[in-house]
């Protein structure tokens, strides 16, 4: 047995592979919030010391009232205090970030303490994070519901972030629909942001509007659309002038158009199409993986765990469920069976076989020990006789080969 | 991991020390003041403004400034997650496999779920499915009702009610067992399965009737049952139940009733093993599940946890594979193996690997592995190379063999 096949060494630091957005996405949420903090105290820096100047301004040459100074002086309390609510408000939210990212820390922290894979707390570290990306999952694909209840269940609200893909479900579902409100507004919310994006969301969703008023046919909608172009497309001109052209012919064809590329913008599904390039943006402004983290887990499991005899037409003599000696394999098992079928399996350089192997006549083989064993179990076979487990043959004790594997 | 750790305790400290919205309360209360102070005496008002103005900016310059803490505290902290994470970034998503087949992974969460006893959320994720499946088939409008109703009744997709049934079952029983002592509803399952049991060599409705025994040697469900009643009725018990053991289990029986015997002072008497036995009742909780599950033909552990675990052990070598395979641009050809052996602790390994000492390839179904007579075992496709149809011999004995007398075997 390969010593480097059986390691049971737990290096912490590569093992958060996985971890990754755990501590990504609560931070650029904070970030978020901070930028928020930001806006809001320029805003109202801008608004109060300016009309503070002017109302001294104006007392100084007599202009104003005192009257006037007053409400001046009013309006700008009231400001403050609406800025002082808004701080309070952020405030909360930026606490309850950075707690959650303590948590977390906790959490990862607490695979530093473990160094064997063996150890038993590693199993338990382990299942908690089969919880966070089977909630994970969930989220991604929708099933917000069972998400909620398992994380709830399992005690690990502050590891999974249910808000934030509940919202940027309702965003994608509302675009499904054919609503580009929300979508909007959350691209108005994360301008900045976006410039660093690679995808052009914000145009896309603007285009899909443009479309939607000329689809009308409408004259008074075509002069629309072709202002509303003019005002929100046109500052694109550079990098979409492609684009921006076609959309200028969609003006002279209808929507039944077989005329490609117009066809395919007429076409309904864009809205599926703006749905997903709307989740793919959101998650590349908060640091998540594009596919679901339990795929990546799993697809490298699967591989790492599969062997040639998994999928084979003959059943296995050391991993099956129709011995009490051996344990089945996971693969073997109903549930990842079919999933497994086209993965590759591992790659071995080194035979892995008990330590006392026999072969029985009828080619299967096992180790003496434990086939002994079994057949001492299994009681309904005379002495001096094995049963094979497998087939359940019964076989003389002085029927068994020696075999030699290398 | 330390330096995240420490940024982060820093970057809450300042938050908790942030003066912002205290620095907003001065100057509302500044700009309270000034609004009092003329309202009492506007001749004031001029001199009271220009006062205001300074305090005003320099008041919402200190909020600026603990702004820029902040702000420099958000920077180090991001810059530590960068020095943790970098060189580690995700494997690359361009193939993803499994995209193609969410059913499945929805049907091995679903009997994940079932089988970890999440019960409630397992039937909400069954009907958020297929609440989902509903919408979608809606969405389409080529498939007509009937095909709806068929996909909505799949039993392939879902885990059916049946194994639903069969796992409320199990744990119904594992319940009765770890929080009443009761073993009966135990018993009850292993004798409805008991050829079935037989035929692995399980031995689990003994284990079962043996503590049940012990529990009642020991007082039953009053512990502090004196033990000559216990032992009566431990004694009828096993006149009542063991008849059908005694053919194969006469040895453990007869233990049994020997230590009857020593019932005053069983403590150092041969027996205590089996009479004081602290983990008896949770290795009958194991071995019940494991049965349990391998009659469903499902193994103990769940392989999602097994295959998400092992998963993230063989991340971090497979993505350096792909480091230096981009960086010598070369590319793997065989799809069906990986390229690297993953290291695995020993329990995730569950099958034999028969690796050809030869060709140093797996063995596979299209390449069995072949037992010559001296006992040495080769692949196939090795055998067919070295004999080229004739007599050869052994490549690790002196044994001289006809390929005709290889024989497949089955490891």
């Amino acid at each position: 047995m390969a010593a480097e096949l059986t390691s049971t060494k737990l290096n912490a630091e590569n093992h958060l592979l996985l971890d990754q957005p755990l501590l990504r996405l609560p931070h650029e949420l904070a970030r978020k919030n901070f930028k928020s903090v930001q806006r809001v105290v320029e805003r109202e820096r801008e608004y109060v010391l300016p009309s503070l100047k002017a109302a001294a301004g104006a007392s100084l040459c007599n202009g104003q009232t005192p009257d006037q100074t007053l409400a001046a002086l009013d309006a700008m309390i009231s400001r403050m205090q609406g800025l002082k609510r808004k701080m309070e408000n952020l405030h909360q939210e930026e606490k309850r970030l950075h707690n959650q990212s303590k948590k977390r820390i906790q959490h990862l922290e607490n695979l530093h303490q473990i160094h064997s894979l063996a150890d038993v707390k590693y199993d338990q570290w382990s299942r908690v994070r089969l919880d966070r990306l089977v909630a994970d999952y969930m989220l991604r694909s929708g099933y917000t519901e069972s998400a909620r209840q398992l994380a709830h269940e399992k005690d690990i609200g502050d590891l999974v972030d249910l808000n934030v893909f509940i919202q940027c479900q309702r965003v994608a579902e509302s675009l499904r629909r054919g609503e580009s409100k929300d979508a909007l507004q959350w691209c108005n919310e994360n301008k900045a942001a976006l410039k660093k994006s690679q995808h052009n969301l914000e145009f896309e969703l603007r285009l899909q509007q443009y479309i939607e008023m000329v689809r009308t046919r409408d004259k008074g909608k075509l002069v629309e659309a072709m202002a509303y172009a003019k005002r929100f497309l046109s500052p694109y001109i550079e990098s979409q002038s492609t684009e921006i052209h076609r959309a200028a012919g969609l003006l002279a064809f209808p929507q039944d158009t077989i005329a490609e590329p117009y066809k395919s913008m007429y076409a309904l599904d864009r809205w599926s199409y703006l749905s997903d390039l709307f989740v793919q943006t959101h998650h590349e402004l908060l640091s998540l993986p594009s596919r679901p983290l339990l795929h990546i887990a799993l697809s490298a499991g699967l591989s790492a765990l599969k062997t040639p005899s998994c999928h084979s037409a003959y059943t296995s003599s050391s991993s099956n469920s129709l011995s009490t000696t051996t344990s089945v394999c996971p693969i073997c098992s109903t549930e990842l069976h079919e999933l497994a079928r086209n993965m590759p399996y591992a790659h071995h350089t080194k035979s892995y076989v008990e330590s006392d192997p026999i072969v029985l006549p009828n080619g299967r083989i096992y180790g003496q020990r434990r086939l002994l064993e079994m057949s001492k179990k299994v009681g309904c076979v005379e002495v001096g006789k094995v049963k094979d487990p497998t087939t359940g043959e019964v076989f003389e004790e002085n029927e068994l080969k020696k075999v030699y594997i290398m | 991991m330390e330096l995240v750790q420490k940024e982060h305790e820093r970057l809450s400290k300042k938050i908790k020390a942030s003066q912002g919205i205290k620095n907003v309360q001065t100057t509302i209360d500044l700009l309270q003041s000034a609004r009092d102070a003329i309202a009492a005496d506007p001749s004031q008002t001029s001199i009271t403004l220009a006062k205001l103005q300074n305090s005003v900016k320099s008041s919402f310059d200190s909020i600026n400034d603990s702004l820029k803490e902040t702000h420099s505290s958000l920077n180090k902290y991001s810059k530590a997650l960068d020095k943790l994470f970098k060189d580690r970034p995700l494997p690359n998503t361009e193939h993803d496999a499994l995209s193609s087949q969410e059913h499945l992974i929805n049907r091995a969460i679903a009997m994940h779920l079932l089988r970890e006893g999440q019960f409630s959320v397992a039937a909400t994720f069954l009907s958020e499915m297929a609440e989902k499946k509903a919408t979608e088939s809606q969405q389409q409008p080529g498939t007509s009702a009937s095909e709806n109703a068929a996909t909505l009744l799949d039993i392939d997709d879902v885990p059916s009610n049946e194994v639903r049934k069969q796992f409320a079952t199990m744990y119904y029983i594992l319940h009765e067992m770890k929080e009443n002592n009761n073993l009966l509803p135990a018993i009850q399952w292993s004798r409805d399965n008991r050829e079935a049991l037989e035929a692995r060599g399980s031995n689990l409705e003994f284990e079962l009737c043996r503590l049940q025994f012990v529990w009642l040697f020991h007082g039953g469900p009053d512990r502090q049952g004196s033990i000559p009643t216990g032992q009566q009725e431990a004694l009828e018990y096993a006149r009542r139940e063991f008849q059908t053991f005694l053919p194969r289990y006469l040895r453990e029986v007869q233990q049994l009733m020997g230590a009857m015997a020593f019932c005053p002072n069983l403590q150092d008497s041969p027996y205590r093993a089996i009479f004081n036995n602290p983990s008896a009742w949770e290795d009958v909780a194991h071995s019940f599940t494991r049965e349990f599950c391998s009659l469903l033909g499902l193994s103990a552990d769940s392989p999602l946890y097994v295959a998400a675990t092992a998963g993230a052990i063989a991340l971090p070598t497979l993505l350096k594979l792909q480091t230096i395979m981009k960086a010598k641009r070369t590319e793997w050809t065989t799809d069906n193996e990986l390229p690297v052996e993953i290291p695995l602790p020993p329990s995730y390994l569950f099958h034999s690997i028969f690796v050809c000492p030869v060709s140093k390839e797996q063995t596979t179904d299209e390449n069995p592995p072949m037992m010559m007579p001296c006992g040495h075992v080769i692949a196939e496709e090795s055998l067919k190379r070295l004999c080229k149809g004739s007599r050869f011999k052994c490549p690790y004995c002196p044994n001289e063999s006809h390929p005709r007398e290889a024989r497949k075997v089955f490891l």
